[in-house]
Parts: structure tokens; sequence; C-alpha cells
């Protein structure tokens, strides 16, 4: 919900500069980021209040993969910004295309497998309520993301960015980053902490 | 018709059709799941969502940034089409900070204008003790039909009963007051800030013009509750009542959940211009003292408010799909509930007066003709309250079971808030004494203000000591409270707003005549209604009941509350045909009205299109009326640079 | 300088007027428990705070606009002063000190008013969609304890009673004015069961009100409260934990008062929530999907088990608790149906 595009003073006389605006937008952006964690934060006292030392009976392998496939993908976004702020085109549309992958593997990992092996239901106890809001709401914002990259592809492909100007790939890069670190915690909450009931 | 071709009609058509669209794609979802098409709250609640994102793509919020997602070039200048009248941008999508600041401002009043009325009707109603107005009866006159297993929407019962029909309006009454009042700090803040700091617009313009878009469906789909058997649960909509409420139940979580995205939107658009748009040598202690408060508002606002975003969607997906969140037979716990609730709704309720208490300060020192006292004091304790507020929600629910140890915290904290909002009430003390008053009205819905908000205030500490909120809870004495706190926090200075900036946004003058009919009208009747409700609720009057004991003797002091009620919504009348005619016929307005210091009144009356054709150049204190020779702003500073901003 | 003079002694004055009005004017209802003591005296505190600082505000505000006032004609502006940081530290240090105190005195009064007494009988009490049950655990003769329910909350004066708060749906919240205090009644079992000490020092009648919104009859959610001398309490309950000696009848009557179930079924042909009883048995009935039955001694008792089971055309499923079957025992079911057939 962040104006990716530089988008301000836009009837000062000159209107604002690149770098104002991209200060504005970067500082829009990290209020956004700052203001969803509220969301993940709100999620996770959901789960100490409901499961406290509990936790569900998950596939700890296939949550270990999962989780390993959204770590590289943050490594891999991060190379593509930094290739981009190089000015190395190629090499920044092939890294993003493989956080687009690793994203949508994730995604799959959670959502079409996981859901449907876990042994209980969304309204199976708390720890359906806990489990599927969790993911859930995460896989929501991960398939933003996945949406955003896209666009950010799309738009490096037709050659909209340059090592000067390029805030939409940092853009998604800081929201990609974001949710990743959020997954960290998840991952520890659902698959790591307590003991399974 | 003109109208057709403007974005609100554009956006109203395309909500109907997503409406239809979501209804059938939850339907066909249902089939391919082996399930039977049609469940009402499932069917009805994903139109409902889809109706909302089709108006926002219909009304052109996206446009721009469907186009950038493109990768097309998107204009940053506004265009004004000469060929167009100028109503049609306010029902339009438009960038332009003053549009969307009267555009939150009508929608507001509306929304105030709603939950006025469903107040009429209920505080009829509890002018005597038994149920005698809501009865059948008034069904038959306001739906044309007796209620009954009626409709599809309806699902069986419109309105089940008269209890069931008060709880409905009086749950609404709360709510929709409350979104009006946030729509109005969001008109406030957008017209304001951006003028009072120098800028010419706000940060982001597409973002707050989708911030102030969202709030469309989201008010008509918290309204559309009615039609969908209401919600009897009160404002707060504890489950697991809130579980087992009629379908209105998910109108009304769904549309504050838009009007909370607006929130959010809003505050961020107002923390970013502000913090980088500010005129040349406006450092922070040189600002206006409202953006101040409105930077402490949207601190709290792009905060606090993803929680009750987060909480109601769970009470949605509990509704929907069973998930025991807050169902304790199930594994849920209502507790939780409670808490995520008031982690939000108590900074809400600074999110609503931080504003109207910025508005005081800002029009003191222009009636007062003296400096604000104690600047500093007064900014920092915007910023002291929000920061306190946010270790407090837990007030509310001293009797709701939640572990007893928790509760003394809580008191404390509490009871501190009282400190920076005492700074502010001494601070214009201070800057009454000895100044040269002038008693227009706008200076007049100040000075009640402060009265009315001071009451509220002082009836905080009682509830905020537990053994005494053992009593008071639940009672009129809260509601008391909170029409004083609301009343002299928000609508009292959102009117004196209103008056004092009316010159500028319409260029022209209100009538004082009426303006001053209005004063002697609401402040009286209201002081009777808020402190018969501190009384009854002493004695023990419950909150939330449709009917009392006749033999409690309550009755003479509901009989008067009414007719308060009824006198304040009179003078609210009032009001609305004063500035209603006033800006089609009302006399010319000078540039600078009150002999003001600040920007905004130096420039021409109505604010032209670009604020300020040129960037001016802060010189000197805000507020120093009274010392000569003193400018605040240099509005032609020379050789003035290119950049609005630095 | 000689305004500050006036204004002082004006604040005084308002102060003692406000002050002296809030704590004689009868602003709070009987007071009519040990709690109630303790709580009205921390009102009163508060009152005299209340009354300090309105009449400060206020007296500085109305007499600035009164004396201060632009008179027609004048010009300039007011005096120019910025502000006085001394005088801005002592009015945030004073209120803090204030405040601090009034948590302090606070916490205090909470700690007498929640005070345990180990002697304090126990109450279980039933809040359901829209009634009170009071259950009482008695010891009669040869040691076995009985349960004792009533639809009355009967209570020895100056005694601590220990009420334990259960509830069978959503939250309400037990409400006594006259005693002062109140505490919100979950759902959700053994877990969520909460608590709250009375200690009644004044006989009479009174009455619990449901005080949480709680769905329709919310507002008519309320039972009677009797505080009697200790012997005549000890009395009425040996009297109540007698068996039911009566006819079969006459003891269904006495459980449907008890249980709560005339709250909703009325016996003389009227629909308060649920249908009425009268005539019932034996007539046929209209279900809400379309079947029609005849009402025996086995659909009653299923009615009354389970209620979601059949649904009466015109009424809505889910309003009827469906506790029953873990409240009643078999026996005071079979009562109740014959209570029912009699009501020809
Ligand atoms: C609009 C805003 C608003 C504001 C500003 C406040 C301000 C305060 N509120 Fe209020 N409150 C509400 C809106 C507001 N409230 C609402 C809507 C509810 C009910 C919700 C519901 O259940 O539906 C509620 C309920 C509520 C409760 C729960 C009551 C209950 O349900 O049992 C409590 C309890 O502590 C409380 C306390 C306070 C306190 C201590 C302040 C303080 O901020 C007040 C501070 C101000 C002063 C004290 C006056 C000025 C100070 C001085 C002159 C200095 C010296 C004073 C002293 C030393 C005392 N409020
Ligand atoms: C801003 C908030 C606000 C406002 C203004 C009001 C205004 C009024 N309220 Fe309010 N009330 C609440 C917020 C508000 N209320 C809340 C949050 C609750 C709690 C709900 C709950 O328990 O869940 C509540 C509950 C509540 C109760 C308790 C109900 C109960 O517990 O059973 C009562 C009872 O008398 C009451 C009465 C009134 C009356 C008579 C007015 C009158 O003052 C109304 C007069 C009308 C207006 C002030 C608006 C008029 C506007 C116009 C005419 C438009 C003008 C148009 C232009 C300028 C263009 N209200
Ligand atoms: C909160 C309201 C409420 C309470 C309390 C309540 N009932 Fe009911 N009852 C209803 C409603 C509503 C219905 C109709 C819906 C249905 O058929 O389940 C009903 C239906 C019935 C029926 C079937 C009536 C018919 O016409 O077929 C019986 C028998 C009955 N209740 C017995 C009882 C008994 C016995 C108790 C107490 C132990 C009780 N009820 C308490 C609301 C209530
Ligand atoms: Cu039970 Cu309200
Ligand atoms: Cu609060």
């Amino acid at each position: 919900m962040t104006e990716p595009q530089a988008s301000s003073g836009h009837h000062a006389p000159a209107g604002a500069s690149y770098a104002t605006r991209l200060a504005r937008n970067r500082l829009g952006l990290w209020l956004f980021v700052v203001s969803d964690a509220f969301v993940f934060v709100g999620l996770f006292i959901a789960r100490m209040v409901l499961l406290g030392p509990n936790r569900p009976e998950l596939l700890q392998g296939l949550g270990l993969a999962v989780t390993a496939m959204l770590l590289v993908s943050s490594f891999f976004m991060n190379r593509a910004e930094v290739e981009m702020a190089h000015g190395n085109r190629p090499a920044f549309l092939r890294n993003i295309m493989v956080t687009l992958v690793l994203g949508t593997i994730f995604l799959v990992g959670v959502v079409g497998v996981e859901w449907q092996l876990a042994p209980f239901g969304p309204s199976d106890g708390a720890e359906g309520a806990v489990f599927y809001s969790m993911t859930g709401f995460h896989a929501f914002h991960v398939f933003t993301g996945l949406i955003l990259l896209f666009v950010v592809w799309n738009n490096g492909r037709r050659g909209l960015y340059t090592a000067e100007q390029h805030w939409g790939v940092e853009a998604a890069a800081i929201y990609w980053h974001f949710i990743d670190v959020v997954w960290m915690f998840f991952y520890v909450g659902l698959y790591l902490m307590g003991t399974p009931a | 018709m003109r109208f057709f071709s403007t974005g609100l009609f554009r956006g109203l058509v395309a909500q109907v059709a997503g409406s239809v669209v979501g209804m059938a794609f939850v339907m066909a979802a249902r089939v391919l799941m082996g399930e039977p098409a049609w469940s009402r709250e499932p069917v009805i609640v994903g139109g409902m969502i889809i109706g909302a994102l089709a108006f926002l793509v219909g009304v052109g919020s996206f446009n721009d940034w469907f186009k950038w997602a493109r990768g097309k070039q998107v204009s940053d200048e506004i265009t004004v089409d000469p060929n167009k009248p100028s109503w049609m941008r306010y029902f339009s999508v438009d960038y332009d900070h003053k549009v969307i600041g009267i555009q939150y401002g009508v929608v507001s009043m509306l929304l105030l204008l709603f939950g006025g009325t469903f107040a009429m009707f209920f505080r009829t109603e509890l002018a005597t003790a038994g149920i005698d107005f809501l009865n059948n009866e008034i069904f038959k006159v306001l739906l044309g039909y007796e209620p009954g297993p009626v409709g599809l929407l309806s699902g069986g019962a419109m309105m089940p009963n008269p209890e069931h029909f008060f709880n409905s309006l009086m749950s609404l009454h709360g709510i929709v007051m409350i979104a009006g009042i946030l729509l109005g700090v969001g008109a406030m803040s957008n017209y304001l800030v951006p003028m009072l700091i120098g800028a010419n617009d706000m940060a982001f313009p597409r973002l707050n013009s989708f911030a102030f878009w969202v709030n469309v469906p989201g008010a008509l789909i918290l309204l559309s509750s009615l039609l969908f058997g209401g919600f009897d649960t009160g404002w707060v909509g504890y489950p697991p009542l809130a579980l087992r409420a009629p379908l209105g139940m998910q109108m009304f979580l769904f549309g504050v959940y838009l009007i909370g995205i607006s929130s959010i939107a809003g505050a961020i658009n107002v923390i970013v211009t502000i913090l980088t748009m500010r005129a040349k040598g406006m450092t922070m202690m040189k600002m206006p003292i409202f953006a101040w408060a409105a930077l402490a508002t949207a601190v709290l606002q792009f905060s606090a408010t993803q929680l009750i975003g987060l909480t109601f969607q769970l009470v949605m997906l509990e509704r929907l799909l069973g998930m025991p969140f807050f169902d304790a037979t199930a594994g849920g716990d209502p507790i939780l509930y409670q808490h995520l609730f008031w982690f939000y709704s108590h900074p809400a309720v600074y999110v609503f007066i931080l504003p109207g208490l910025g508005i005081i300060s800002e029009l003191l020192p222009v009636f007062a003709r003296k400096p604000l006292y104690g600047y500093k004091w007064v900014a920092f304790s915007s910023f002291g309250i929000a920061l306190i507020s946010f270790f407090v929600w837990a007030h509310h629910m001293f009797v709701s079971g939640m572990s007893p140890y928790l509760r003394i915290p809580f008191m404390y904290s509490t009871l501190l808030v009282a400190v920076p909002t005492g700074v502010k009430f001494f601070s214009w003390a201070g800057t009454l004494w000895q100044g040269k008053i002038k008693l227009a009205t706008p200076m007049l819905f100040v000075l009640g203000s402060i009265i009315i908000f001071l009451l509220g205030g002082v009836t905080g500490p009682p509830a905020a000591t537990i053994s005494t909120d053992l009593h008071i809870h639940d009672t009129y004495f809260v509601v008391g409270h909170f029409h004083d706190t609301m009343f002299g926090g928000f609508i009292f200075p959102i009117i004196a707003a209103i008056y004092y900036w009316f010159p500028k946004m319409t260029g022209r003058m209100y009538s004082e005549r009426l303006g001053k009919w209005h004063f002697w009208l609401m402040f009286p009747a209201f002081m009777l209604l808020s402190n018969g409700m501190l009384l009854l609720g002493l004695q023990g009057m419950r909150r939330r009941v449709v009917a009392y004991d006749a033999d409690l003797g309550f009755g003479p002091l509901h009989v008067a509350l009414t007719i308060a009620g009824f006198v304040i919504f009179f003078s609210m009348i009032l009001f609305a045909i004063n500035i209603i005619r006033s800006a089609r016929k009302g006399p010319e307005a000078k540039d600078n009205v009150w002999d003001s210091r600040s920007p905004e009144w130096q420039i021409a009356s109505p604010a032209p299109l670009h604020n300020y054709a040129q960037p001016f150049e802060v010189v000197g204190e805000p507020y120093d009326y009274g010392l000569q020779n003193s400018p605040y702003v240099n509005m032609t500073p020379a050789g003035g640079s290119a950049t609005a901003s630095h | 300088m000689i305004h500050l003079v006036i204004v002082a002694f004006l604040v005084v004055a308002s102060t003692i007027g406000v002050g002296l009005f809030l704590t004689n004017y009868p602003l709070l209802p009987l007071q009519a428990s040990e709690q109630a003591v303790n709580i009205d005296g921390l009102f009163d505190i508060h009152w005299w705070f209340i009354a300090f600082f309105f009449s400060l505000i206020t007296v500085f505000v109305v007499y600035s606009v009164i004396v201060f006032r632009r008179k027609p004609g004048e010009r300039g502006d007011g005096v120019y002063m910025h502000g006085n940081t001394r005088l801005e530290i002592v009015w945030t240090i004073v209120p803090i000190a204030i405040v601090l105190w009034l948590a302090v005195i606070g916490a205090d009064s909470l700690a007498t008013v929640e005070r345990r007494d180990p002697e304090a009988i126990t109450v279980d009490v039933f809040a359901a969609q829209w009634n009170w049950r009071f259950q009482y655990s008695v010891e009669v003769e040869g040691g076995t304890v009985a349960a004792v329910v009533s639809d009355t909350l009967v209570l020895p004066k100056n005694q601590q009673v220990l009420l334990r708060l259960h509830s069978d749906d959503v939250i309400h919240s037990f409400y006594v004015p006259e005693f002062r205090v109140k505490q919100d009644v979950l759902p959700g079992g053994e877990e969520f069961t909460r608590e709250l000490r009375i200690t009644p020092n004044l006989e009479g009648t009174f009455k619990v009100r449901c005080a949480e919104i709680c769905g329709q009859l919310h507002w008519d959610m309320q039972a009677e409260i009797q505080v009697v001398d200790r012997s005549e309490f000890l009395s009425w309950l040996q009297e109540q934990a007698g068996d039911c000696e009566l006819s079969p009848e006459e003891c269904g009557q006495r459980w449907a008062t008890q249980f709560g179930c005339l709250a909703c079924h009325s016996l003389d042909g009227t629909v308060v929530i649920g249908p009425s009883w009268q005539g019932l048995y034996g007539s046929s009935e209209e279900l809400s999907d379309g079947s029609t039955i005849t009402v025996d001694d086995a659909y009653l008792h299923e009615s009354i088990v389970d209620p979601n089971a059949k649904i009466v055309q015109g009424f809505s499923a889910g309003v009827m608790p469906q506790t029953f079957a873990g409240i009643l025992t078999e026996e005071q079911i079979q009562q109740i149906i014959a209570f029912i057939a009699s009501l020809q």
C-alpha cells in the first residue's frame, strides 16, 4: 500500500528532486513495514495465549525445507538489488527470477502441501485456528510480495530501472526481506517452540 | 446528468456488480468443494469483500498504480479540467489535499447525522421505563411491514424484535459516530497539515486519495448492517456474543476494517509529510501546534490500528470457518479478544481527541491575542499522551476476569495520563490569562470544548481506580465520561475548526448570528445530557439496556436527557443550515479574517489550487501575538529558491 | 496581581461548594455491603479532587473570559508572555504526586475490597441467556452434600460470600449496585470461572442485574437477592435441601422456576421467548422443517436435553440453552414433563 512510484511535490514549481522523493518513499515504506509488523506481533501473541507451551504437530522436514527456501530467496533478492545498483540488468533479472521461483515454492509448500497434510483443520481447536491464521496471513503477504516481484521483474525487463533510479527494486526488496524476517519468528513459533500437543 | 460520469457513481455501480460477482464466486467455490451453493453468511460476506474492492477499482483509486505496474509513466501534475464544474472534483478521485480534506469532512458529517439519528430513536425509547416506542408499530412505519420471517437478505428475521432493534441501533450509534470521528480527524489533518507547514500537498497524494475513498465502501457496508439483522453487541463486539449475532455483525467487522485501512494509510502520509515537507526555516519547534497534534495522532493510528484490523478479521474467520480463537468452549479465549481490541481502541480514543486539542491550542492564541502559553510543553504533552496511551488499555477490563494482579499496573499507567493532559489545560488557562479575548463563534466552541473536555477528563480517574470502577463500569457513568471527552475533544473542536477555516475553504463568511444560536443551544443541552448520564450511572443505571425498572426513579432524568439530545440534534441542524447556506450565499470573506499569523491566512481565500505560489520562509515564532514587528512567515523571501521543501 | 488573589479566592470557594455538594448529595444508591463502605470512601476522595481541578480550570477560564474580554472598540493584543518553565514544572510534578497517591490508595482500597475471609460461604452462580441460577452445597444429616438450586440469591447478613461465577453461553456480568461491585461471568468451564466476594451488611431485597450486554433480553436479565439474618438463612437452606416431597407436578413447577425455564416459557399461552407451555402436551405442532409432530413425553424429553434437535416453527435454534442435560437430573426432567403435561 505504499507508493513505490516517486510522486510528490507535483505542483511545486520544479517538482521535488528524485533524491527528495526517494527519501520520502523510503520513510513511507518503513513506516508501513513497522505498521504491518503489528499484525504479526498480534498473531504471535494470540499463538502464545492460545497454545502456550504447546505447538501444533507439523511436518518438521517440510517446515525446514520451506523456511530454507524463503531464506535463500532473500539472499537472491539482495543480489538482485545490488546488481541493479551496479547497473547489471541481466544479472538483476536472473536473481529476481530465482527469488520469484523460490518464493512460489515456499507458497506451494505451505498452502499446497502443509495445509493439506496437517492432521487438523482450521476449526479443530486452538491449534487449527493458530496454525492456519498465522500461515494464512503470512502466505497472503508472500502472495502480494510475489506480485510485486513480478511487476518489478517485468518493469526491469523493459528497462525502467537504472543504477541511479530503481526505487521499485528497493521497495520490493525491503518488503520481501520483511516477509522473510516475519517467517523466521513464525517458524520458531509454529515448529520449534514448546512440545507437540 | 453529470453525476453519472463521476468516479463516485462508477464506484457504486462497480460495488453492486462486484458484490454479485463475489457472491457467485463463493457459490461456485462451494459447489466445487461439494457443498450446497447457498449458505447465507459466506456468500454474502464474499460478495461484500469483492464489492468493496470493485468500488475502489471503479472509482479510480487504483488507476495510477495499475499504470505503474504496467510500466507506464504516471503524471504528478494535478490537472483540473476547466470544462467540468468544480463540484465534480469532490465526487471523483482527486489528489488535491484540500479537496480530499473536504471529502473526508462531508462524509464525516454524514456519518454524524446517521449516528445522531440513531441516537434520537433509541433516546426516545429510553425516555420511558418500559418498551414503548421501538415496538412493532414503529417497525411498520419504518420498514413498511411487521417484522417476521422474510427475505433473502435477512434470512429469517430482519429485526426480530424491539430489544434487538434497540441493541442494534445503540451499537451502530456508537460505531458510526466513531467512524465519523475518524473521518473528521482525516478531514482536519488532510486539509490543514500541508497548508500549515507550507507544503502544496501531502507526500503521497495517490495514497491519500485511496485512504479517503476506501472509507466510502467502508461506511456503506457498516450502515448496511441494519439491513442484515444488525448486531447487538455494542460497539466493542465482544465474542462469544459476536459469534452468535446476526449477519449484520460481519458488516460491522468488515466496515470498520476498511475504515481502519484508511486510518493507517492516512497516518503514514501525515507522518512523512510533516517530517519531510516543512517550509524553509520551520523547525519542529516552530511548527503550528496542530501539526504536533496531527503527528502524535498519526503515530497512534499507523501502529495500533493494525491490531483492530487483525482482531476483526479473526472474528470474521471464526464466524465463517469456525476457527476457535475466542470461543472458550472450543479452545479459544474471550479475554484475548478484549486485550487485542482495547490495545487499539484505547489509543484510538486519543486519536479522537488529540487533533481536537490541537485545534484548541491553535485557536486560543488567535482569539486571546497572546502567545500560546508553554508551546514546548503543549507540543510534547501530545506525545506524552500518545506514548502512555499504549500502556493503559486494560483499564477497560478491570472486571473482565483477566489476571487480577495485572490490574494494578494498569491503574497506575492510566492515572498517569492525567498529567500530560493537565499540562494542556494549565497552558490553555495561561494563554487566556490577561489576553484580549474575542468571542467569535469559533472561540465560543473552543471555550466550550475546554469545559466539557475537562469534565470528561476528571471523570476518568474514578474509572481508573479499580475499586471505584467495580461500581462504575458498564453504567451510564462511563457513557457520560466518554460523551464528555468525545464532545469536548472532538465534536466541539471540529465545529470550531469548521467555523474558523470556513472562509478559507469557501471564500465566504458564515452567519455569526446562527453560529451563536448554535452554541448557546448546544452547550447547555450537552451539559445537561452528560451530567445527567454521569448521575444516572452513579445511581446504578446500566448501559445498553432498552428498558429499566420504573421503580428505580430514573424516569424524570431520562426524559430530560432525551429532550437535551433533541436540542443538540436541532442545534446541529442549524449548523448544517448555516454552512450550507453561507457556502453559497454568504458575504465574501477577507483573506485574513482572524488576523492570524499562520501562513494559510496570508494567502487568498478561498485557498488557491496550489496553496503557495512561492515557497515561504519561517522567520519567527508562530504565536508571537502582542510582539510588534515579529512576523512568523516571510511570504516572499528574496531569491526564493525553487524547492518547495528541503 | 489583584486578579490572581480574586481568582484564588474563587477557586477555593468553588472547590468547597462543589466538593460539599458532591460528597453530600446522595449520588450513590443504598450502601448494603462492607465493600461498599470502603468504595464509597474512595469515591469521596475522588469527589474532592474533581471539585478542585474542575474549579481551578473553570474559574480561570470563566474569569478570563469575563474580565479580559475585548471591550467594544478596543484594539491591540494581549500581554506578551511565553510561559514560565518553573510553573510548568510545578504543574507537572504536583499532578504526578496526586495521581500516584490516588493509585496507592486505590490499590489499598482494592486489597480491602477483595480481602478473603476463610469463613466465607460459597455459592455457585450460573448465568445463561437470560437468567441467573444459584447453587448452594449443603451438608444434610448424615454428611452427604446436597445441591440446592434457587432462582433467588439468599445471603446471610454480615458474612462474606464467595460467588463462583459460571456462564453457559456468552459473557454476562454480575452487578448489584447496592453492593457496588461487579464481575464479568465468562463461558468456558472451570478455567474461566471467576470469583467475587461480597459481605452484605444490610438486610433487604436487592436485585442482581446483568451488566454486560448479552443479547436480546440483556436488559431483563435480573434476579432477586434477599439478605437475611444468619439463622433465617440457615433454615431456608435446610428447607431447600430437603428432597422435593411434593407431587411430581409440583416438583416440576419448582424446578421450572428454579432453573429459569419460566423466564422464556409462559404458562398462560403468551410467547415470551420460547413457546408457551400452556396446552402444549398432547397438541400437534409444526416444526421449522415443515413436518408436524405430536407432543409426547419422548419429544419433550428431547426438547429439553437437546433443544436444537427439533425446532418449533417460528422460533430460532440456539436460543434455548443446550446445557440442561448436564444440569437436570433424570428425575427432575421427568417431573418437569409431568408439570408441562398438567398444564392443559
Ligand atoms: C475520546 C476520548 C477519551 C478520552 C480523552 C478519555 C480519557 C480518559 N479516560 Fe476514558 N473512555 C473513553 C474515551 C475517552 N477517555 C471511551 C469511549 C470509553 C468507553 C469505552 C466503552 O466501554 O464503550 C472510556 C472508558 C474509560 C475507562 C473504562 C471505564 C469502564 O468501562 O469501566 C476508564 C478507566 O480507567 C477511562 C479512563 C480515562 C482516563 C483516566 C482518561 C484521561 O486521559 C483523562 C485525563 C484528563 C484529566 C484528568 C483532566 C485534566 C487534568 C488536570 C486538570 C490535571 C490534574 C488532574 C488530576 C491530578 C486528576 N476511560
Ligand atoms: C462522537 C461520538 C458520539 C456522539 C457525537 C454521540 C452523541 C449522542 N449520544 Fe452517544 N454514544 C457514543 C458516541 C457518541 N454519541 C458511543 C461510542 C456510545 C457507546 C455505544 C455502545 O455502548 O456500544 C454511545 C452510547 C450512547 C448512549 C448509551 C446507550 C446505551 O448504553 O444503551 C446514549 C444514551 O443516551 C447516547 C446518547 C447520545 C445522544 C443523545 C447524542 C446526541 O448528542 C446526538 C446529537 C446529534 C449529533 C451530535 C449529530 C448531528 C449531526 C448533524 C445533524 C449533521 C450536521 C451536518 C453538517 C454540518 C453538514 N449515546
Ligand atoms: C433462553 C430461553 C429459554 C430457556 C431458559 C428455556 N427455553 Fe425451552 N425453548 C426456548 C425456545 C426459543 C424454544 C423453541 C425452539 C426450539 O424448539 O428449540 C424452546 C423450546 C422448548 C420446548 C419445546 C416446546 C415446543 O413447543 O415444542 C420445551 C419442552 C422446552 N423448551 C423446555 C424447556 C425447559 C424444561 C427449560 C428449563 C429447564 C427451558 N425450556 C428453558 C427457549 C428457552
Ligand atoms: Cu447477561 Cu447481559
Ligand atoms: Cu481507555
